[in-house]
């Protein structure tokens, strides 16, 4: 070598990667014995240690009456407070001549999830839900009718409650 | 200060008022608004409501704002704590029986009885044990519903069928908590100026059924306007929701229409939403109408009257504005000019208790703007004339059974399938009273201004923008700036 590389010596010890590797799968291994953190999604979707916040805003529900009826009345709160302007809300007349809503759609992709619908609501007809599953195969199926949002069967938030907010 | 004026001071605001005035319209006057229900200024006073109690200096108890008048240096307060808590008690009363359907109510969001209680009302019941009063909805007329269960027995509604329209069908009925607002068994509310009470009603009880559940009232945009119903040229205010208009209601003119207007008017904005309008300029182009731009139909206007001289005629609409029947004279100035108009005649239906207030048997806005113009109610003569015309010029007349050897040029709003006016050279889509302002002249001689309630459909122009963009393109003498 036309260079002459000087060549520490060192002992052993020090130089081995034997004990650092034995160390990291000491680690790894002592994870095994540890309890489980991961969940089984989607087959288990909540455990004992976690599940959604009971007051999550996911998609909208629509509440019914004994008889199936969605519980609105029109009134026309919900798109009057919704800072997304995504509710749309035609109010008319059943037979009875009881006010109900002819068209009533919320497009979920504008919707902010600000739950300002269902507090506003004077009928808790509207809801916004504990949900999160909400893939499509297209973008139309995202603006929910009054069917599907009476159809829809997830949990309804609990809001955020003023005089109870830590939620007791 | 003027002489023979009374002074007196309300919520430590001196006020100075003529001798005579209600403590209510003087607080009006100082910018206080007394809470109140059964007082209505266009209404005789009745007192029944109690809701407007004040304290007056020196009086020995609280004193209703609405039938006390006004002496030299009374004192009033009304946000004292006993005028006050006499308020909050009237209104306890009569939350007692009150349904809490505001979500379902078409006043909600213009109730005042909403406004009263969310101002110095109680925050919570102390009848809540006790069940609601309940009796069904009654029809009351051909527009007007009464829910009893929301009546406060203001009695507008019974003074003004009384005292104003002088058809006394309406009355307080049963006594104490049963009373409700009865009507007259073999009766119907079907005066002309009934529907009246509706707006009169403080509260959701009396309900137009053509308005019922079609709006939220903070949904609806206001615009100023003049009836379009007849020559009486009441003040109205259009209400629009989503650029339609949807409801008409009065607006105070003291002068003209007090604070009132007939059904025929209150259900004349129909027309004003149609869908079938014209959108664009047409030419006639190889014998058939073509649409285009508006460049082009001006330059095919102008040059038929260049083209043309001799006779014009100009067959036009008594509800066409003022500023646009002047501008259609002045456009055929360089002819030998005739203008007439037809005037649909209905039935004169008088407001007994108002004098000088009628639905009018001419049955459009601007007849008398139409005359003091030259225009003539000679139709059929004119008619006649326009055969023979070099140019005829037609103005929003949609049913003008016009034939015409000349040049035939149509401003209108819309073109039915069988229309005279289809054989028109060029035909002008122009706005309707909704969608432009303008003057009306009433059948007194009031010009009165309207203004845009909503936006044009498509191309269309008001009559008075085609017609001066004409007249300064030909370079006649008084183009608008």
């Amino acid at each position: 070598m036309a260079i002459g590389v000087k060549v520490m010596k060192r002992p052993t010890e020090q130089t081995s990667y034997l004990r650092a590797t034995l160390k990291g799968m000491a680690l790894t291994f002592s994870h095994l014995l540890r309890p489980k953190v991961t969940m089984q999604y989607p087959e288990e979707k909540s455990s004992k240690d976690w599940t959604l916040s009971s007051r999550w805003r996911g998609t909208h529900r629509m509440l019914t009456d004994e008889q199936g009826r969605a519980k609105c009345v029109a009134c026309g709160l919900c798109p009057q407070i919704c800072p997304a302007n995504c509710i749309k809300l035609v109010p008319g007349e059943d037979e009875q001549g009881n006010r109900y809503p002819l068209i009533y759609e919320i497009d979920e992709f504008r919707c902010i999830f600000c739950g300002y619908c269902q507090e506003v609501c004077p009928e808790e007809a509207i809801h916004v839900g504990v949900h999160y599953e909400n893939s499509e195969y297209s973008r139309d199926r995202f603006v929910y009718d009054l069917e599907r949002l009476t159809a829809q069967t997830h949990p309804v938030s609990t809001l955020w409650d003023p005089s109870d907010p830590k939620g007791e | 200060m003027a002489d023979g004026m009374i002074n007196l001071t309300i919520d430590g605001a001196p006020v100075s008022v003529p001798p005579g005035t209600l403590v209510i319209e003087a607080a009006k006057q100082a910018g206080v608004l007394v809470p109140h229900y059964c007082y209505h200024p266009g209404l005789p006073v009745a007192g029944v409501c109690r809701m407007c109690l004040v304290e007056i200096e020196k009086a020995p108890k609280l004193a209703i704002a609405c039938a006390t008048t006004v002496t030299e240096g009374m004192v009033v307060k009304t946000q004292t704590a006993p005028a006050k808590d006499a308020r909050q008690g009237v209104l306890e009363f009569l939350l007692i029986n009150h349904p809490l359907d505001c979500p379902i109510c078409d006043q909600a969001g213009e109730c005042e009885l909403q406004d009263f209680v969310f101002q110095e009302g109680r925050a919570r019941t102390r009848y809540g044990e006790f069940a609601k009063r309940f009796n069904p909805v009654e029809d009351f007329g051909p527009d007007v519903l009464y829910v009893p269960n929301r009546c406060i027995l203001c009695t507008r509604c019974v003074r003004f069928m009384e005292d104003v329209a002088k058809e006394p069908v309406l009355n307080v009925s049963e006594r104490g908590d049963r009373a409700f607002i009865g009507i007259h068994p073999e009766a119907r509310l079907d005066h002309p100026w009934a529907g009246n009470v509706v707006d009169l009603c403080p509260v959701g009880s009396l309900l137009s059924k053509d308005f019922l559940h079609k709006a939220r009232a903070w949904e609806l945009d206001k615009t100023a306007s003049i009836c379009t119903g007849c020559s009486q040229g009441c003040n109205i205010t259009l209400d629009t929701r989503d650029e339609v208009v949807v409801r008409v209601r009065p607006r105070p003119n003291l002068e003209v229409n007090r604070y009132f207007i007939c059904d025929h008017g209150r259900m004349h904005y129909k027309w004003m939403n149609r869908g079938d309008r014209i959108e664009a300029p047409l030419v006639r182009r190889d014998g058939e109408l073509k649409a285009t731009d508006w460049d082009e139909a001006l330059a095919r206007v102008q040059a038929i009257l260049r083209g043309a001289s001799g006779k014009a005629v100009a067959l036009v609409s008594a509800g066409a504005s003022s500023e646009a029947l002047a501008l259609v004279k002045r456009l055929l100035s360089g002819f030998s000019w005739t203008g007439a108009f037809q005037i649909v005649m209905g039935e004169e239906a008088p407001l007994a208790g108002v004098p000088n207030l009628a639905l009018r048997a001419e049955r459009a806005p601007n007849a008398k703007g139409a005359e003091n113009l030259g225009y003539t109610r000679e139709y059929t003569q004119a008619l006649a004339a326009a055969t023979t015309a070099a140019v005829v010029l037609v103005l929003d007349d949609a049913d003008c059974a016009v034939e015409t050897n000349g040049a035939l040029i149509y401003l209108g709003t819309v073109l039915g399938d069988n229309a005279a006016c289809r054989r028109a050279d060029v035909i002008l889509p122009i706005t309707n009273v909704a969608e432009e302002e303008g003057t009306f002249t009433n059948r007194d001689g009031r010009d009165q201004r309207y203004d845009q309630a909503k936006p044009a459909p498509g191309m269309a122009q008001p009559a008075a923008w085609i017609l001066g963009e004409l007249i300064s393109a030909m370079g006649l003498a008084g183009a608008p700036r």
